[in-house]
């Protein structure tokens, strides 16, 4: 097994999951020395029962909650200073995240502001800036995350931040709360969550520890999102994606974002398409090129694809090319799955294709791990034409 | 990958790796705020050189407050209060533990006292007592086995009053592990077998016992894996620097696996046979994992069966038909064993009847038995063991693996 001559890794995130998961929070927040929390949710969870049950589990535990559930698909500064506000006023703790994507980075930017004073948000923006640990933050995951919710990164506006005090304190996963998502928002999350943990599996910063979230992650996806696609009823499988996007949160939080990941979001800001079904298409495309450069563990791959049989029936010299053939019959799998509407090729995708080159060389600028505009746009151009 | 109705999994200790990790320190302590801190070790540990390799490594980036090198090998509460009052005196802001078990103890228990400006411990004791961050902690493993530098437990001995103090609380998890393979490079071979099987045991139980999760697993594999490549590799070869870290990273792994998943029958009697006769824990569980896994075959032997892949790798687990493996899984164990014997020039013992102290002296005589499977009676590991154990089964046990015999498969009470 791979062991590196020196890495370090941190995950701060505790992972509560599974029946009446959240009926530990009150006892969670104690051991936190949080006695009144403050929740944010969107409209749409709290319109479909969501918080009901949140407000249940408090129920008899004395613990006063406050709750807001107004958070914008796209927040801006001037909604985290009115929630900075409430806050205070209201005398709260620390925080509780019901949900995916911008609540939960709504969440995060919050407690930026309430750690410390919000003119404080922008001098944080960056990397690594935030310096001591921030309130706590429970975060209460749904199927409808993109799969950055347990991760160090958060984005408002234009700024963004990444830094592991912005990661959840705490990650409870509860049955009640993963209800069923349209077919595009169950892909994406997860479709990020197998690229981030592809990545770090196999990438440059490898290491034993980041490995294991990664394995996990990978095995659940390849387990279940296939099935969660044809059948949403799957609950199940469903609450198997909500522990991967989580276990690959925490595995991408110590490791440089790799190439699909990069030009996933690249093509997927581009065209206005999700970051996970362009991740999806790009990364068999970008693992078969990475093959042959130095610093790439592919091969190991096919274990966390594929299992123990399958991995260890293979030969040597075989297990590449099989890794890379199981993530194109999952591409055609979930293809069929969804009837056609997760696509297999940036052409089905209607990404055009004379924006390829203007792609690559955006996505090559933004990189600091050294792949070039002509190296993007090889794989750009074979993702576009599928296999 | 298995989804358990309901789990919990945390390790929030950040992890510092490599051929120089221990150069890593000053600034692993400057992103904690600290400045000043106090070396925690025992003699043992400071007679092997490793203190000076750790000042050697830290001193131009720190100021060491102090450097009590004289913790006993049993933690003990004169010595935490001892060392909390010198920590004072000395006007340290961190700890730095160097050392195995009783040491992360002893340090875990003077950050109690030092960072609640307490003078009673005891109020302190048992699970989540402790409600806010300590001192920064820093943990610095020199054998790689008890992984008690992931776990949020400390157990702090009271010789006076004849009390166990037990502390748990996310709060005792030290803020970073160093793995440095400079730590365990001087590790003599029977203590390198030793501590290497206590972290195989480990690994192990957390994957073939009840409370089992995804998390838990995946750290379980790898350590297991690590193990099955090097802990014989690096026995045989106490020089043999990637090996050393390998197992250093594996131990950290099987701890965080246990921790967060609990152990089983093997931990048990392991428990009682070091409480009543003195045993070294690892010892114990080199000789009692084959008889663990034997025991509860009937009830996850599926799970047994699947550890062939990490333990003797794909070529082995593709050779061996299914119904074969787990079998295979326990033969592989004793093989360990018998190869850390040995390469340890016989100083590992495979049965309880060849465990000796430094005199030669036999520790575990056999009229022994019956005490050791009585006071594993009231050992709460019992609980997450697949199969339950009444006194008979702990005795039978503890009577075959003294002689080195294999269980008798149908004297096994199946419930």
């Amino acid at each position: 097994m791979f062991s590196p001559d020196r890495y370090e890794f941190f995950c701060p995130v505790k992972t509560n999951s599974g029946s009446r998961a959240l009926e530990h929070l009150p006892f969670e927040l104690d051991t936190m020395n949080a006695t009144k929390p403050f929740v944010i949710t969107s409209q749409k969870d709290a319109r479909r029962g969501l918080v009901d049950v949140i407000i249940d589990a408090f129920k008899d535990s004395g613990v006063t909650i406050g709750i807001f559930d107004g958070a914008p698909a796209a927040p801006g500064m001037k909604l985290i200073k009115e929630l900075f506000t409430m806050y205070r006023d209201g005398g709260y703790d620390s925080l509780i995240a019901v949900g995916g994507g911008a609540v939960v980075d709504t969440a995060k930017i919050l407690n930026i502001a309430v750690s410390g004073a919000p003119e404080d948000i922008e001098r944080y923006a960056g990397s690594d800036l935030i310096t001591k640990p921030l309130k706590p933050l429970v975060l209460v995951p749904t199927l409808s995350g993109t799969g950055y919710e347990s991760s160090r990164y958060a984005c408002i506006d234009t700024l963004s931040f990444s830094s592991c005090f912005l990661m959840p304190h705490l990650v409870v996963i509860d049955p009640r709360m993963i209800v069923f998502e349209d077919v595009e928002t169950t892909a994406a999350a997860s479709l990020v969550t197998l690229t981030h943990a592809v990545e770090v599996y196999t990438g440059p910063e490898k290491n034993p520890l980041s490995d294991s979230y990664a394995y996990a992650a990978i095995r659940f996806v390849m387990e279940n999102l296939v099935s969660v696609i044809r059948d949403p009823r799957d609950g199940k499988g469903r609450l198997a994606l909500v522990n991967a996007h989580n276990a690959a949160g925490c595995a991408f939080s110590n490791s440089t974002p790799g190439m699909a990941h990069r030009l996933g979001k690249a093509v997927g800001d581009a065209c206005q398409l999700s970051w996970g079904l362009c991740m999806g298409i790009l990364l068999p495309h970008i693992l078969e090129r990475q093959t042959s450069e130095d610093g790439y563990h592919i091969p190991g791959l096919l274990l966390p694809l594929a299992g123990f049989d399958v991995y260890a029936e293979t030969p040597e010299h075989m297990k590449v090319q099989k890794a890379i053939g199981i993530l194109y019959d999952f591409q055609r799998d979930l293809f069929e799955a969804s009837r056609g509407a997760i696509v297999r090729s940036l052409k089905d995708a209607e990404v055009p294709e004379e924006m390829l080159r203007d792609i690559a060389r955006k996505a090559a600028g933004r990189s600091s791990t050294g792949f070039d505009a002509d190296v993007s746009l090889m794989v750009l151009e074979q993702a576009w034409k599928g296999k | 990958m298995n989804l358990p109705g309901y789990y919990e999994f945390c390790c929030r200790v950040k992890i510092i790796a490599g051929h120089d990790a221990l150069e890593k320190i000053p600034d692993a302590l400057a992103y904690l705020r600290a400045r000043t801190p106090m070396i925690v070790s025992d003699k043992g540990v400071a007679g092997a050189g490793l203190i000076d390799i750790v000042t050697s490594a830290i001193k131009d980036g720190v100021t060491i407050g102090a450097v009590a090198d004289d913790v006993t090998p049993d933690s003990d509460l004169q010595v935490v209060h001892r060392l909390a009052r010198l920590y004072r005196e000395k006007r340290c802001d961190s700890l730095i533990a160097v050392g195995g078990g009783s040491v992360m103890d002893t340090a875990k228990g003077v950050n109690i006292l030092i960072s609640e400006n307490a003078d009673d411990l005891m109020k302190f004791s048992g699970a989540n007592a402790l409600k806010r961050a300590l001192k920064p902690l820093i943990a610095i493993p020199t054998t790689a086995g008890t992984g008690s530098e992931v776990t949020l437990v400390a157990v702090v001995k009271d010789h006076e009053r004849h009390l166990k103090m037990a502390f748990v609380s996310y709060f005792l998890l030290p803020d970073v592990s160093v793995l440095d393979s400079r730590m365990t490079l001087s590790l003599p071979p029977a203590i390198t077998a030793a501590t290497g099987m206590d972290a195989l045991a480990h690994a192990v139980e957390a994957y073939t016992c009840l409370a089992k999760n995804p998390l838990s697993d995946a750290h379980a594999l790898a350590a297991i894996n690590l193990i099955g490549e090097n802990l014989v590799r690096v026995t045989r070869d106490p020089g043999d620097k990637n090996g050393r870290l390998a197992m250093a990273n594996a131990a950290t792994l099987a701890g965080i696996a246990f921790s967060n998943s609990m152990v089983g029958m093997v931990h048990t009697l392991g428990h009682s046979a070091g409480s009543v006769c003195g045993v070294p824990h690892g010892v114990c569980m080199a000789i009692l994992l084959p008889y663990g896994l034997e025991y509860n075959m009937h009830k996850n032997g599926h799970l047994t069966a699947e550890l062939l892949f990490p333990l003797g790798g794909a070529q082995v687990y593709a050779a061996t038909p299914e119904g074969e493996r787990a079998d295979k899984v326990i033969a592989l164990v004793r093989r360990i064993n018998e190869d850390l014997h040995e390469a340890s020039g016989g100083r590992h013992p495979r049965f309880f009847r060849e465990v000796v102290d430094r005199e030669g002296k036999q520790m575990v005589p056999r009229e022994k038995l019956p005490e050791i499977a009585k006071t594993a009676l009231s050992d709460g590991s019992l609980f997450y063991n697949p199969e339950d154990l009444d006194y008979d089964d702990f005795l039978m046990v503890m009577e075959t693996s003294w002689e080195g015999e294999p269980l008798e498969r149908r004297k096994i009470k199946k419930g």
